[in-house]
């Protein structure tokens, strides 16, 4: 047995977790806690350095501007990225893959052109290729997954072709934690001179995301899925992909000339970020991505991974639980269904002992459909998390399913 | 003893629960004496949409009451909706317009399940209720 213990009782670090010493908080899918470190830096910004940013020259707007754009290199580096040109803030992973969507997807596409999706995007990854889809009449494809919630690859791959111009996959999936063949994936859209975004939502709390090694196109990101504050996310593109993009938000920042007549336009990523961007969450984003770095991310992810698996095992015995999705190649999180309980029900109960998981079909209705669930409930973890924890969950958990049988 | 599921007693025996957990228990236990919804009735129609869990609402007037069935998967959304039962069956349409659901919940200390049911449908279903008592 490993010892899945983390490193340091990093309970303590997160101030709303050391405010609520009962709360079991198995909901990091869906956000993660702060640490104080994050807090403190967002306060300190304000409290020190807080002026508009790439506007006025003097002594605070230096300051100010320095800080967004340190927290773009921290982006940079924890990306792997070849330059912070390449880093684009946005509010989250969902805008991200508008912006790529509108920008490069509206002056890319042409009628009978193909974006193939998975079967394992979230609803971020999907709706905004319906609407360029719709504005280009692109076609739109989805490959299969098979049965065990893995990526059906001969599907994937049988819908290549010359039309692709785009594949958006997830690293993970939100809902069941499949992690895709990405290499594979990438590799195969490229041979068939495609571009590929990843969405990384989901694995960046957990494992390090190499943009250069991954070699994909563009790559997206939420602050708050990391540790990080809500409202602040990144893309990040390749150099060339960026810099021949066209704006898709018009304002401030991102200009380089206007008159009535027209306007001409900022370099990237000034030209993605129109108007005040949000200042001090990128300073928080980035005060969360060192704190990650200076963990030992192996131990973390060993550990979060034990933690599941101590919970996938201690589930095994237990009657009319089932859990949906791969047990290998998967995010640190675990979903389940219930023979005799609405999911529903067992997440109030298990609320009433200060557990929190989330249930639902979690903004991945079209893989719902596809399992041919209705809705799921799902434990996710983080690093804080502990076994004591998961034992605590598997006792609730059996109380509650004897209750509602 | 009061007739089953009427608002009087509802209120007695969610009274005498303390805490959440006893709360959640009652509602379990009045999902049970829900009277059993007609599975001729379970169609398309009477599906109540955008809710998490299913729920089924049939409604009609006869001689100026509302009779009502209703049915969820979920035991404490069926908990709910046997509240729904018990405020709303066999009322007129001024009882139902006048009756204020949200304060009686609050009363009983049920607002954190209030709260949780506006993605559940509940909320929609006594909206559903008070419109068909405005159109009649
Ligand atoms: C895989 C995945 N993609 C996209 C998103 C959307 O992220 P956000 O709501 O932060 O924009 C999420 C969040 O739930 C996600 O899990």
């Amino acid at each position: 047995m490993t010892d899945s213990r983390p490193p340091a009782p990093m309970r303590n670090e997160f101030p709303l977790l050391a405010r609520n010493p009962g709360l079991i908080y198995l909901d990091n899918a869906a956000t993660t806690q702060k640490p104080a470190c994050v807090l403190d830096a967002e306060r300190e910004f304000y409290e020190t350095a807080n002026a508009n940013v790439h506007r006025a020259s003097h002594r605070l707007a230096v300051a100010a501007t320095g800080a967004f754009e340190s927290a773009r290199a921290t982006v940079a580096h924890f990306l792997n990225a070849t330059t912070p040109n390449e880093v684009v803030f946005t509010r989250g992973t969902t805008e991200a893959i508008n912006l790529v969507a509108r920008s490069w997807g509206q002056a890319s596409l042409r009628p009978g052109d193909e974006i193939v999706l998975t079967e394992l995007e979230h609803h971020a990854n999907i709706v905004p290729w319906q609407f360029v889809a719709q504005a280009t009449c692109a076609t739109i494809r989805a490959a299969r997954i098979a049965r065990d919630g893995t990526l059906d690859m001969e599907h994937f791959h049988s819908l290549l072709s010359p039309r692709t111009r785009l594949v958006g996959c997830t690293l993970a999936s939100n809902a069941i934690g499949t992690m895709p063949p990405i290499a594979e994936i990438v590799a195969a859209a490229h041979a068939h001179g495609a571009r590929v975004l990843v969405d990384a939502a989901q694995a960046v709390a957990h494992q390090p995301v190499d943009v250069q090694a991954l070699g994909a196109d563009f790559c997206v990101f939420s602050g708050h899925k990391v540790y990080g504050p809500t409202g602040i996310g990144a893309l990040w593109a390749r150099e060339d992909i960026l810099q021949a993009m066209p704006p898709w938000q018009g304002g401030g920042e991102m200009i380089d000339r206007v008159s009535f007549a027209g306007s001409t336009f900022a370099p990237a990523p000034a030209r993605f970020e129109a108007g005040t961007p949000p200042i001090a969450q990128a300073v928080g984003l980035a005060a969360a991505l060192e704190w990650l770095i200076q963990q030992d991310r192996a131990a973390l992810l060993a550990h979060e991974n034990a933690l599941r698996i101590r919970l996938e095992n201690g589930l095994k015995h237990m009657p009319g639980v089932q859990i949906v999705g791969p047990n290998t190649d998967k995010a640190p999180l675990t979903a389940l269904r219930f023979a005799h309980a609405h999911p529903f029900d067992v997440a109030q109960f298990l609320d009433n002992h200060d557990i929190a998981v989330r249930v639902g079909q979690h903004c991945a209705q079209p893989l719902l459909q596809a399992l041919g669930e209705s809705s799921l409930l799902r434990v996710s973890f983080a690093a804080y998390n502990t076994e004591d924890e998961i034992d605590r969950f598997l006792a609730a958990l059996e109380e509650t399913l004897e209750l509602l049988a | 003893m009061n007739t089953p599921l009427s608002i009087p007693e509802i209120e007695e025996r969610l009274h005498s629960c303390a805490g959440w957990e006893a709360k959640s228990r009652m509602l379990v236990q009045l999902s049970r004496e829900l009277p059993a919804y007609p599975e001729t009735d379970r169609t398309e129609e009477n599906r109540v949409s955008g809710c998490e869990s299913q729920v089924w609402l049939k409604l009609g007037w006869n001689n100026g009451a509302l009779e009502l069935a209703t049915d969820s998967d979920s035991r404490i959304i069926k908990g709910l909706l046997a509240l729904v039962y018990a405020a709303y069956r066999g009322r007129s349409p001024e009882a139902v317009r006048d009756f204020d659901f949200d304060g009686w919940l609050a009363g009983m200390g049920l607002t954190r399940l209030l709260t949780a049911s506006r993605s559940n449908g509940l909320k929609a279903i006594v909206t559903h209720i008070r419109s068909s008592a405005s159109e009649i």
